[in-house]
């Protein structure tokens, strides 16, 4: 156990650091914040992952000749607890960097990892996921959107839903029944749509928050190139599942942490102002004990994820032991939302625009956002079945 | 960086979880079940693991507290006295701030497993600020002498000293005390807790005398002697509620893969599984906040009071969870004496509330964090 870095990963540190202290805008974190408008903050985003990828930040564990800087994991964990320190944003790209790129860089074809891979981490080519249907939610493997072939292309009809970010994305990852005749696991193709095909049409999902991140995508007779298939065909099950286990694994986890430590951070630095009664509401025992266990629960999301990488690093491949991260994460983050605004006391409900709204309403919007953490990417339920049957071993 | 173990590491670890499963866990544990023999001493000190905090030069085997992690994490899984723990943690602070004359005299035989010491923190009617421990020493004919009320101090007849904390007071201290436990005025009262797995008394100190040598500093450097020293044991506390939690877990599972009630396995049932799931991710991140803690005591990290305290207060609540949930999923089983699941419950409630509960620990982990955020923005 170390974790003292080298000098490679010193000097690695320090390059980035230098780079961020640029990059960020004066007073970043402490008064400057990202915008909260969702249109707004979409633009910030896209624009700050742009400024990443030119400083050569952007998929830094990607190879190079995809863009990327080839990092190793070590290298991953400096860029981690960096961003956190320099309270950075994330970037739009999110769906993109993390599932499809990642997902190209095990399954796809060398022509599909150049032709797609490079645009990821320049901000061209924004994605989103196309995996829940309306009668596919928890049993993913009961997707209906169906694919048929038809001379050089396959022509996709059905529904998809919970698409985010697809109002921005020029390309989507799809999961799409291409055999029905046989088991439904067995079925399933991994295909690669572009969004401006004809036939496809989105129509925003107005969402807990009040905004739209997510969406409803309809496909009609939309024609995709064989080429854009990943994999084999009616091997995609098996795709997805490397999607998802990146989606609810360490490195996924550790770029959370990073804007959790950030949200707990500024919420502390909110309640240490806050006048309650004759002192401060930072002063209340009971919200001091609820914002500690927060604090604690939040750096083990830290630590986790680290020893995560050191048995990676080890030669331990990962599996469903992502899914206790992703449950662990979840829940605390619920946990640490629901302190936030039970620390705000009677302003617990005054919202944006409100004078009196401490962080104009941030944390309302966070803590009504988070109700999704618990069932985006496979719900709780589903993520204790998977640790019950493939981390414990009970029966089916 | 590597926050992983070495082979080495978990090799020592399996070969202590191997001779502690002989020793230790038979079906009959809960009709019987104190075992601080010499026997079992001997065995651990044979092992080596009385020795890993003895430096080389001492006949010992120069590790650190990262090293013991896995180590105390096994003890607590096993039930193991935490007599052996106190003495691992008394080692601590002897190589760290005893005097020369003290490590000669005292750390050849503790890695040998031949001078056991038991560590007195507890008092009735203070927690775990050292300012509100009344236990003191004053000069009285040129001597110095201690007086005060300790309790909860393990297997204390079998120890051979007996390490003290005294209480902050305006003149002085708050300082180590070694005494030998038959010094005159150490009285003993055995005491009826929770824990069934270990003795524990009460220590009345009435004016004993002290040897200059085994004075553990005085001034600021006792204060941090006194302040390592209940990190120590904190953390210690920490990683054997951890086994504690990783044991029940296992039983559990187990069990609930073998138990069948309405024709299947209840394993099988997801109001089961869940349950099991929730626990494991328990355990897992407990490990996660002792082995770190770890690290940063062994290293004497800024981090370290904070680290200790997030592994203590999410240990604590963690073993409470496990075991209460342990006891659930074995149904009336887990309620009855003979399975001896309640002894995990009853060695970790008395951990719990051991070196500062989960409350006091967040307030710690709270203050730290402003510091740290105040500091940052100036």
């Amino acid at each position: 156990m170390d974790f003292s870095y080298s000098n490679a990963e010193l000097a690695f540190r320090d390059e980035l650091r230098e780079w961020l202290s640029d990059a960020l805008p004066p007073g970043w974190g402490e008064s400057v914040f990202e915008p909260d408008d969702e249109d707004a903050r979409a633009r910030f985003r896209l624009e700050w992952e742009r400024k990443l990828f030119n400083g050569g930040w952007n998929g830094i564990n990607w190879p190079k000749k995809y863009g990327g800087r080839g990092a190793t994991l070590v290298e991953q964990a400096i860029f981690a607890e960096e961003m956190a320190h320099a309270r950075a944003p994330d970037g739009l790209n999110i769906i993109g960097r993390n599932l499809a790129g990642t997902t190209l860089l095990r399954h796809g074809t060398e022509a599909q990892r150049e032709r797609f891979l490079p645009k990821i981490l320049s901000g061209e080519e924004v994605w989103c996921q196309g995996f829940s249907e309306p009668n596919a939610g928890s049993d993913l493997a009961s997707v209906r959107c169906q694919a048929v072939r038809d001379g050089d292309a396959f022509v996709v009809n059905g529904q998809k839903i919970w698409t985010s970010f697809a109002q921005y994305a020029q390309w989507c990852i799809l999961l799409v029944r291409t055999d029905p005749s046989l088991p439904k696991h067995k079925g399933i193709s991994f295909l690669l749509v572009e969004m401006k095909s004809p036939g496809i049409s989105i129509r925003p999902l107005k969402q807990i928050s009040g905004e739209s991140e997510f969406n409803e995508t309809f496909f009609d007779n939309v024609r995709v190139p064989v080429e854009n298939l990943v994999g084999e065909l009616n091997g995609g099950w098996r795709i997805a599942m490397t999607t998802l286990a990146y989606e609810r694994g360490p490195e996924d986890s550790l770029g959370r942490q990073i804007r959790f430590k950030q949200e707990l951070d500024r919420l502390l630095m909110t309640v240490s102002g806050l006048r309650r009664g004759k002192g401060l509401a930072i002063d209340e025992p009971v919200i001091r004990d609820k914002l500690a266990r927060s604090i604690a629960e939040i750096e083990i999301m830290r630590l986790s994820c680290l020893r995560s990488f050191s048995q990676t690093i080890r030669g331990k491949a990962l599996g469903a032991e992502a899914s206790m991260s992703k449950l662990y994460w979840s829940h605390i983050a619920q946990n640490f939302y629901d302190t936030a605004l039970e620390s705000l006391g009677p302003l617990a409900a005054v919202g944006r625009g409100d004078a009196l709204s401490p962080a104009d309403g941030h944390f309302q919007l966070s803590f009504l956002n988070s109700r999704a953490f618990t069932i985006y990417s496979g719900t709780s339920e589903i993520q204790r079945n998977i640790i019950a049957e493939r981390v414990l071993g009970l029966p089916k | 960086m590597n926050f992983d173990f070495s082979e080495e590491q978990y090799s020592f670890r399996d070969s202590l979880r191997g001779f502690l499963a002989d020793h230790l866990d038979s079906p009959t544990r809960a009709s019987d079940p104190i075992d601080d023999s010499q026997h079992l001493w001997a065995g651990l000190a044979d092992l080596g693991i009385l020795a890993i905090l003895v430096p080389e030069r001492y006949d010992g085997l120069g590790l650190t507290f990262v090293d013991t992690s896995l180590v105390l994490e096994e003890l607590g899984r096993h039930l193991a006295s935490p007599a052996i723990i106190d003495t691992m943690v008394a080692t601590d602070a002897i190589v760290r701030y005893g005097s020369a004359e003290l490590k000669a005299a005292l750390l050849p035989r503790i890695a040998k497993g031949q001078a056991r010491i038991a560590i007195a923190v507890h008092e009735a009617a203070a927690g775990c600020e050292l300012r509100d421990m009344s236990t003191a020493s004053s000069r009285q004919a040129d001597r110095l002498k201690l007086r005060g009320d300790k309790i909860l101090v393990c297997d204390a007849t079998s120890a051979d000293f007996l390490l003290i904390v005294e209480g902050a007071t305006e003149a002085g201290g708050p300082q180590l005390v070694l005494v030998d436990r038959n010094s005159a005025g150490v009285e003993l009262r055995k005491q009826t807790t929770l824990d069934l797995t270990a003795d524990y008394y009460q220590i009345a100190l009435r004016e004993v005398p002290l040897e200059d040598a085994f004075l553990i500093r005085t001034g600021s450097a006792g204060s941090s002697a006194a302040k390592r020293l209940l990190d120590a044991s904190a953390l210690a506390a920490a990683a054997q509620m951890t086994g504690i939690g990783g044991s029940v877990l296992d039983k559990a599972v187990e069990y609930v893969k073998q138990r069948v009630q309405f024709g299947r396995p209840i394993g099988s049932f997801q109001a089961i599984k869940h349950r099991c799931a929730d626990m494991a991710v328990a355990v897992d991140s407990s490990r996660s906040a002792v082995y770190y803690a770890a690290w940063a005591l062994a290293n004497e990290a800024p981090e370290c009071p904070k680290a200790v305290s997030i592994a203590k207060s999410y240990s604590g609540d963690m073993s409470r969870f496990v075991c209460s949930e342990g006891i659930q999923l074995h149904g009336g089983m887990g309620f009855t004496w003979a399975l001896g699941l309640h002894l995990y419950l009853r060695r970790a409630k008395l951990l719990e509330s051991s070196y500062g509960d989960s409350t006091y620990h967040r307030e710690r982990v709270l203050a730290e964090t402003l510091a740290e955020l105040s500091a940052a923005r100036r």
